[in-house]
């Protein structure tokens, strides 16, 4: 590992400069690994569930398929970073209420990718089926996604449309016969 | 209420396995067979070790040595002499760094002889094989055979018989958190920190495979990212802990997704071959065989086949069956538990036959299955009383939606019900510990949540119902196997359910000793006040605390426990005809569902627009939780129904272990419509009467989906998953799986 470059970038608002980063060092380990960042989840490392999700310059990049070469004098916003802003609080506290969360592995990758497609457009804010097929990349396996959805419409104030998942749960008697 | 783990979550803050790292630390990766079935001649691992950074190469020579007793030549930890599948590991090599890891595994030489490989059931055997095949099958890892009467004389005697083939695929959990772990040994402190459901199990499962005392192992569980049957065995550990064991240093192993689908236990392949008889109308007597794959397990480990084989026969009223099924040692990854094993596969086979029997009939499916299905009082198939069990009630809701959907649907679109019946783990045991301090409630787990809530939030609930206080008082908190009470663990839908009643109990007995201690004698009460218990009686009110002895307040509180063992299962009727080993059931718990499906005629494609289910509750104690439960376990088992299938290449290869190609549901597959009713009445032997909820929901998941599937197209699919191919071949005609690749 010696005789590689040291690299400089800004990770949350910081310029940090990693000694020795090896050419094939990919940005999911530097920033969990070498920096300590362990808000970002490893899940699949190919590019297929979206765990690992961060913000380069603002726009939202899967760090496992990016090479941490590659982010020299870019600037890297993990959650750790966007944690505490209102942008992110929102989405965090719209999860945690529509009972979004459950294991939680793949909850920092969704907040990162949604608080991006939300700042993305600026004026006119993405709508609830934009929103929902922007986030095909990033995987959940325990709520079956219901969940996220009544996150989504929350956080947006409307009703989940007609073609997107939506549950009803009602407790009623007559379980015995 | 919000879980309080919610937030912690979504902002990142919370560590799990793959999170954590101690000072020293070595990176450990595997070096894996490449192939299905060889004879290793020979390991160098001098390359290896000049790797600058490697500090330790890890083979099965090292083992007799390492640990305190010989190792089983049939259950080794490490591949000895021959490899028995694709992934499995024959060497570790540990290193300062994960790169320095390994650069070091892709320097160790090994030196195979490929040997014939045996990892198509269906190739093997197309037809049901004869007894003599069998007894000198090489590969029979488990037989078993049972029977009440004479299936063949009723046949002889039916009306009609029914007879079909059903076929399985390989599917596995996917957690998004792989498998990842940390172990430190110190002297004789065998300590490891890991992604478990069951920290305790993982104990024991240690403790045997290294030879070791319990005392002498210590587990710590972290948060776990998802587990669905993934997480309960000792996988990693042992390697981690004979490696630090022999560096001195902590050793951390993480899998990678592809790994995880080579070596994590997944479900593997099966066939059925079902029959029915029919006599005036009713349904007599069924017989099932089933060949199932187990992947390379280990010989004479078969849980499997014992415990689905029942499943087959669905709940309905039988005069005689007969069930006969060989569990295979094949050259596949291993099998093992996933969210309620095996009874999606078995419930696709046994209610897509019975709905095709009651429409080749010309009869209501359902009404069929209201003619047949037990009530309370019956007997079950093995002999057991049938106890509270929503099933008829759950089909009357079920035929309800059934039909009104049917009036709504646009042409072409199908309908279909499925009847699924789970038995839980609520008789395995739990004990709980509760402390009044002056933090508050506190309960000392040894397992961490999970995802779906139970530890988190069904036990706290649990404490301030019995209490009638808010649960924010009560919190959870932490230990490793050496300091927490034991639990059995987090599966078999069986935490809030059969922990939970421990929970209460000791609950119940702070109420009491609290009542005791407190001044004077009329009726007590508790209130919650500045996030304390308060006691009220007579009207005065103070801290419950002010109640503790100063030597409780020196010990940090005083402290309640309490024990809950389950009931026992029962026994089989007498008079059953066994060889080989089956198991009674717990809890009967009931799932009917209904799907609406559309299929494309051109391309097979199969969508699912509008689902129901009506689930068999008993009592719920923790709604959001259940909710969760159910909305999570549909969508998985809409992906064993629809896309998932792990296809292996003509050389035993898995050609798809990886989230590219293993298709599990996205954000845009779910029904966008789902409608969940938990029926309570029907009460279980959990705590205030309620049943398990984690795997009966993903039951009739895939049998729904084809009977919805059979009533548009009026094509039968019996091969899992329904991939578009297999839809447009069963259109066209075709009555046998065109294979979508070899399973």
């Amino acid at each position: 590992m010696t005789g590689e470059p040291p690299l400089t970038l800004r990770v949350n608002g910081e310029e940090r400069t990693v000694p020795e980063v090896a050419a094939d060092t990919r940005l999911l380990d530097l920033l969990r690994w070498r920096l300590g960042l362990k808000g970002t989840k490893e899940g699949c490392r190919t590019g297929g569930c979206g765990a690992c999700t961060v913000l380069v310059n603002g726009e939202s990049v899967l760090s496992c398929l990016t090479l941490a070469r590659e982010m020299e004098r870019q600037e890297v916003t993990t959650v750790e970073g966007l944690t505490g802003t209102p942008e992110a609080e929102a989405v965090q506290q719209a999860f945690a209420e529509a009972g979004a969360v459950q294991c939680g592995y793949c909850t920092p990758g969704f907040v990162l990718a949604l608080v991006s497609l939300r700042r993305e457009h600026g004026a006119s804010p993405p709508d609830l089926p934009t929103l929902a097929n922007e986030l095909g990349g990033n995987l959940c396996r325990c709520t079956g996604y219901y969940a996220i959805v009544r996150a989504l419409a929350d956080l947006l104030g409307v009703p989940v449309t007609s073609e997107l998942p939506k549950s009803t749960f009602t407790v009623e008697p007559g379980g015995s016969p | 209420m919000i879980r309080t783990d919610a937030l912690p979550k979504a902002r990142g803050a919370l560590p799990y396995a793959p999170d954590v790292e101690l000072p020293g630390m070595l990176w450990a990766v595997y070096v894996t067979s490449p192939h299905p079935h060889a004879e290793i001649r020979r390991v160098d691992t001098a390359g290896a070790r000049e790797v600058p950074g490697v500090v330790d190469v890890l083979t099965a020579e090292d083992l007799p040595g390492l640990l305190p007793r010989e190792p089983e030549p049939t259950r080794p930890l490490l591949a000895t002499k021959v490899t028995r599948f694709v992934g499995e590991p024959v060497a570790l090599v540990a290193a300062e760094n994960l790169p320095a890891a390994r650069a070091g595994a892709s320097r160790v030489q090994v030196d195979y002889r490929v040997l014939p490989a045996f990892t198509d059931l269906e190739r093997e055997f197309p037809h049901w094989p004869t007894p003599e095949e069998m007894r000198s099958h090489p590969q029979v890892n488990a037989h078993v055979h049972a029977r009440r009467g004479d299936f063949d004389q009723v046949a002889h005697r039916a009306d009609h018989v029914h007879r079909e083939r059903y076929q399985t695929a390989m599917v596995a959990q996917v957690p998004l958190e792989p498998h990842a772990c940390l172990a430190r040994v110190q002297g004789d402190d065998w300590y490891v920190l890991t992604t478990t459901q069951a920290p305790f199990g993982i104990r024991e499962d240690l403790a045997d495979k290294l030879g070791l005392p319990q005392e002498k192992v210590r587990v710590e569980g972290t948060w776990v990212g998802g587990g669905f049957g993934g997480k309960n065995e000792a996988l990693l550990e042992p390697h981690a802990l004979l490696l630090s064991r022999r560096t001195g240093r902590p050793v951390r192993i993480a899998l990678t997704f592809q790994e995880e689908f080579l070596f994590s236990r997944t479900t593997q392949p099966a066939i059925f071959w079902m029959e029915s008889c029919l006599k005036d109308g009713k349904l007599v007597a069924r017989r099932t065989r089933l060949l199932l794959d187990t992947g390379a397990s280990l010989p004479g480990r078969d849980f499997a086949l014992g415990y689905s084989l029942g499943f087959t026969l669905g709940p309905y009223r039988l005069e005689s069956f007969e069930l006969e099924g060989y569990a295979l040692r094949t050259h596949r990854p291993p099998f093992g538990p996933h969210r309620a094993p095996l009874a999606p596969q078995c419930t696709f086979a046994s209610e897509g036959h019975l709905d095709s029997l009651a429409r080749d009939r010309g009869e209501d499916p359902v009404e069929f299955r209201l003619r047949h299905v037990w009530r309370p009082g019956d007997r079950t198939a093995l002999g057991q009383p049938v106890g509270p069990f929503a099933a008829e009630a759950g089909l009357r809701r079920a035929r309800e939606t059934a039909r009104a959907w049917k009036a709504s649907a646009p042409p072409g679109h199908g309908v279909g019900v499925a009847l699924g019946f789970w038995s839980t783990g609520t008789g395995a045991g739990g004990e709980a510990r509760l402390t009044l301090s002056p933090e508050g409630l506190v309960l000392l787990q040894g397992e961490r949540e999970i995802g779906n809530g139970s530890i988190w939030q069904g036990l706290p609930e649990v404490v301030a119902a019995t209490l009638g206080v808010p649960p924010a008082i009560v919190s959870v908190r932490y230990g490793d196997t050496a300091h927490a009470p034991f639990d059995s663990g987090v599966w078999g839908s069986r935490t809030t359910a059969a922990l939970g009643y421990a929970v209460a109990k000791a609950a119940e007995g702070l109420r009491r000793e609290l009542e005791r201690r407190a001044p004077g004698s009329g009726p007590v009460s508790f209130t919650a006040r500045d996030g304390a218990l308060t006691v009220a009686r007579e009207g005065r009110s103070y801290p419950a605390t002010d109640l503790m002895t100063p030597e409780e307040r020196a010990e940090g509180g005083l402290r309640v426990e309490a024990k809950h063992y389950g009931k026992n299962e029962g026994t089989l009727e007498e008079g059953l005809v066994l060889e080989g080993e089956m198991f009674p059931y717990s809890d009967l718990i009931a799932s009917v569902h209904v799907a609406e499906v559309s299929v494309d005629r051109e391309t097979g494609a199969v969508k699912v627009l509008r689902y129901a289910a009506f689930q068999d509750a008993g009592k719920v104690v923790n709604p959001p939780g259940y909710r969760g439960q159910v909305e999570g376990a549909i969508v998985m088992g809409l992906g064993t129904a629809l896309t998932e299938e792990g296809l292996l290449d003509p050389e035993g290869h898995l050609a798809n272990p990886g989230l590219l190609d293993y298709r599990i549901p996205t954000l845009s597959d779910p029904p966008p419509e789902l409608t969940i009713v938990a029926l309570e009445g029907s009460l279980g032997s959990g705590v205030w009467g309620s049943k398990g909820v984690g795997e009966p929901p993903i039951i009739p998941v895939p049998a729904a989906v084809a009977n919805a599937v059979a009533d548009a197209t009026g094509a039968r699919v019996t091969v899992l998953p329904l991939t578009p191919e297999r839809v447009s071949q069963a259109l066209r005609g075709g009555a046998r799986d065109p294979g979508g690749g070899r399973r």
